[in-house]
Formats: structure tokens, C-alpha cells, sequence
């Protein structure tokens, strides 16, 4: 878990992976009750006849996000004890474009492909498998990759840092970004074709 | 559009807006002078030499020595297992991914205890744990461990005790040998490359969908 509360001592470390467990639960029923396990739903993104994904990440990030920022800033949680991932830039941008194309191929991405398991769905079922396969496969040749994986750390960045700018202005301007892709999605929407699934 | 989400994206704007107007934290959460001044004044930071000894022969996993003196000096020699992050590299990536791993126990070390006493108060400085420094750095190890500096037969049997330990650890730095003094030859000191852990993901979500 990364979030503050357990580093800061005012949960237990063996509740770590409980509460793992109770979030991914949690996580879970959020994607599934969204539609999430609807690989139609999930290409309405790249065809552009449904942007529900788009709506739903965004919104839990930028509300995430300023949840996070008002707590901090109200003394409630301590910003600087997040956990951020260190930044790997080549395995970042080689990694995106594989998963990209295994979600734009498969209609899933990992989470939603094993939501879309526990309500039955065979296409899912299929797609779970090739990711088996795939990591299993990305172990195997791990001594091939292991120089890509490793490249271009540029530790753990955040983009108002790199940008020099605050993270209230960098959260103003991502606010702003998400509100203008809502509304530019539900344009693209309307002339869209409706499918129905 | 529907009124719902108009209202919705005027709350996020000005939640934003105020976000915008809050003073910006320091970037680098510092311990508080009060606090750094008590962890300065409090000697347990300092291992002996022959406790950190002990470690090596038993090659502790949990003991990760660093070596701050400049590369050209380490690369003449250094202590058996440590990795080389001069003062001046303390805040590279390498170092810091280094220094982050958790369930190890930093020592610092240098010729004396000046410069790795100093790497260990920036560390301190920046909230860093498990953070050791090694009394009287590399000389002082060399004198008690490497010398042959026989207790006097009054001495208490704790004296002999501690001849006797320093006398077997250097038997096991320079091999079986009964030589007196302690030359520096390059078994003693047998470096092992910069053992840089990298990608430390234990407290990583993953993340992602």
C-alpha cells in the first residue's frame, strides 16, 4: 500500500495487504458497476462511440488528486511521504506501446480483463490467458530486456517538477486539460454512430 | 449540456483555483532543528570498528558499508564488501536508490570520521534511517584490526578477549599468517563493484488498471 497511513505508523504493516485485498475489492466492483468489463465499452475509446473510460480515470484522478492536495495542505496527510515510482523513460514508452496495443487488440486492459472473469466472459477469459503468457514469456527473456527495463531512470519525478511549476497549478491546468477532453469527447460522441452493445 | 455536470466542473475549477492560491510547501521535508540537534548529540550512531569487523567476517545481509571518500581512494583500498558513493555523488540517482533500500543498515565511513559524519548528518538531515557512521573510519580500523597491538598481561581478561577477536579477523582479512604488521596488501581489501539495487518495489502498488 502506498498511501501515508501505514508508513506513518497509524496502521499496523500487517494490515497492509488486508487492506490491499478490501481496495482491490473495492476497485473492482467500481470498474465493473462503471462497464469497465465490457471490452465494447473499453474500444468505444479508440472507435470514438463511448469515452466512458476517459470520463471515469480522469475524474478519479484529478478528484484523487485534489482530495490529496486539500488534505495535505490541511495537515491531514503528508504529500511528501507518497510513494512515487521511479521513472523508467525508454521502458515507460516501450511498455505503453505494447500494453497499448495488447488493450486496443484485446478490449482490455489487465484489471478490467480479470473484472471481466468473475461475471463470466469468455473473450476475457482468452485474453487473461494470452497476458499469462506474455509475462511468463517477459520472464523467461528477462536477461534479453533487462537493459531496456533498466534505462533511462530518471528517478521519482513528478511533471510540475519538471515543468517547475507548482502542484496546485499543475493541478489547476490538469483540471482544466480533463474538463476540455469531457467536453470534447461528448462532441466527438454525437457524431459518432451509436452502437449498441 | 446537463446542468449536473456544469456544476460539477464549477466545483473542480474553484477547488483548483484554491489550490492554486495555498503557499507551496518546501519541496524537501527536513528534520526540524531541535530534532537534528538531538540525533547529532546522541553517540549511538557511531559503530566500533570491531563490531562492524564482526559483521563483515559474518557477512551480515543486513549491513550495507559505504565507503564517501573520493573513488581514487577507495580504489587503493577500502573495506571488504563496500560500495563507493563519494560526498559529492551523495544525491545521485545510483546513490539514492542505493541508500533507499529498506531492511539495511547504512554505515558510512571515511579515513577519519569527519566526512562520513557528514554525509551522515545530510542524510539525517533529510529524514533518512538506518544510518550508521563507523568510529575513526578506515585508519582507526587498520591500527586495531590490521596492527598487532598486544593487550598487557595486567590487562583484563576483556583486553585479551579483544586481542584475541582482532587477532582472528586479521588472519581472516590477510590470511593465515602470523605476521606482526599489517601490510596493506590488496587481499585485505577486496572490493566488490557498486552493487546498485535498482527498481526497490517494495512498498509499489503497481498501479495502473
Amino acid at each position: 500500500m502506498t498511501g501515508p497511513l501505514i508508513p506513518m505508523g497509524y496502521i499496523p504493516e500487517a494490515w497492509n495487504n488486508v487492506i490491499a485485498v478490501l481496495l482491490g475489492a473495492g476497485f473492482g466492483f467500481t470498474l465493473e458497476a462503471s462497464g469497465f468489463s465490457s471490452s465494447r465499452k473499453i474500444m468505444g475509446t479508440f472507435y470514438g462511440y463511448d469515452f466512458v473510460v476517459l470520463r471515469v480515470f480522469f475524474t478519479a484522478a484529478i478528484t484523487a488528486l485534489v482530495g490529496l492536495m486539500y488534505f495535505d495542505y490541511l495537515g491531514w496527510a503528508d504529500f511528501s511521504m507518497m510513494y512515487v515510482l521511479p521513472t523508467y523513460l525508454t521502458a515507460a514508452i516501450v511498455g505503453g506501446i505494447i500494453m497499448g496495443m495488447g488493450f486496443a487488440m484485446g478490449g482490455y486492459c489487465p484489471g478490467t480483463s480479470f473484472c471481466a472473469i468473475a461475471i463470466g466472459k469468455i473473450d476475457a477469459l482468452v485474453f487473461t490467458t494470452g497476458l499469462l503468457i506474455g509475462i511468463f514469456a517477459f520472464s523467461e527473456a528477462f536477461p534479453l530486456v533487462e537493459k531496456i527495463y533498466e534505462s533511462g531512470n530518471l528517478g521519482s519525478i513528478k511533471v510540475s517538477d519538471s515543468l517547475g511549476i507548482s502542484d496546485g497549478v499543475f493541478t489547476f491546468i490538469l483540471i482544466i486539460v480533463a474538463l476540455g477532453m469531457f467536453f470534447g469527447a461528448t462532441l466527438v460522441e454525437r457524431k459518432v454512430k451509436k452502437v449498441e452493445y | 449540456m446537463n446542468k449536473q455536470y456544469l456544476l460539477l466542473s464549477a466545483i473542480l475549477i474553484l477547488a483548483g483555483i484554491g489550490l492554486m492560491l495555498t503557499p507551496k510547501k518546501s519541496a524537501v521535508k527536513e528534520l526540524n532543528p531541535e530534532q537534528l540537534l538531538l540525533a547529532v548529540d546522541d553517540p549511538s550512531r557511531f559503530l566500533s570498528t570491531d563490531l562492524i569487523t564482526e559483521r563483515i567476517i559474518k557477512k551480515d545481509p543486513s549491513l550495507l558499508l559505504i565507503d564517501v571518500r573520493p573513488a581514487e581512494q577507495y580504489k587503493v583500498f577500502s573495506l571488504q564488501g563496500a560500495v563507493n558513493i563519494p560526498l559529492s555523488l551523495l544525491f545521485s540517482e545510483e546513490a539514492k536508490t542505493l541508500l533507499g533500500q529498506e531492511g539495511k543498515e547504512k554505515v558510512f565511513f571515511s579515513n577519519d570520521d569527519i566526512l562520513a559524519d557528514q554525509a551522515w548528518q545530510i542524510c539525517k538531515r533529510i529524514k533518512m534511517n538506518d544510518i550508521f557512521v563507523m568510529k575513526g573510519g578506515v585508519n582507526f580500523w587498520f591500527n586495531t584490526i590490521m596492527k598487532d597491538n598486544p593487550p598487557n598481561v595486567t590487562d583484563d581478561s576483556k583486553a585479551q578477549d579483544l586481542y584475541t577477536f582482532r587477532k582472528a579477523a586479521r588472519q581472516y582479512f590477510m590470511g593465515n599468517t602470523n605476521q606482526s604488521q599489517g601490510n596493506s596488501s590488496e587481499s585485505e581489501g577486496k572490493k566488490e563493484g557498486v552493487n546498485v539495487v535498482k527498481k526497490t518495489t517494495s512498498k509499489s502498488s503497481g498501479g495502473g488498471c
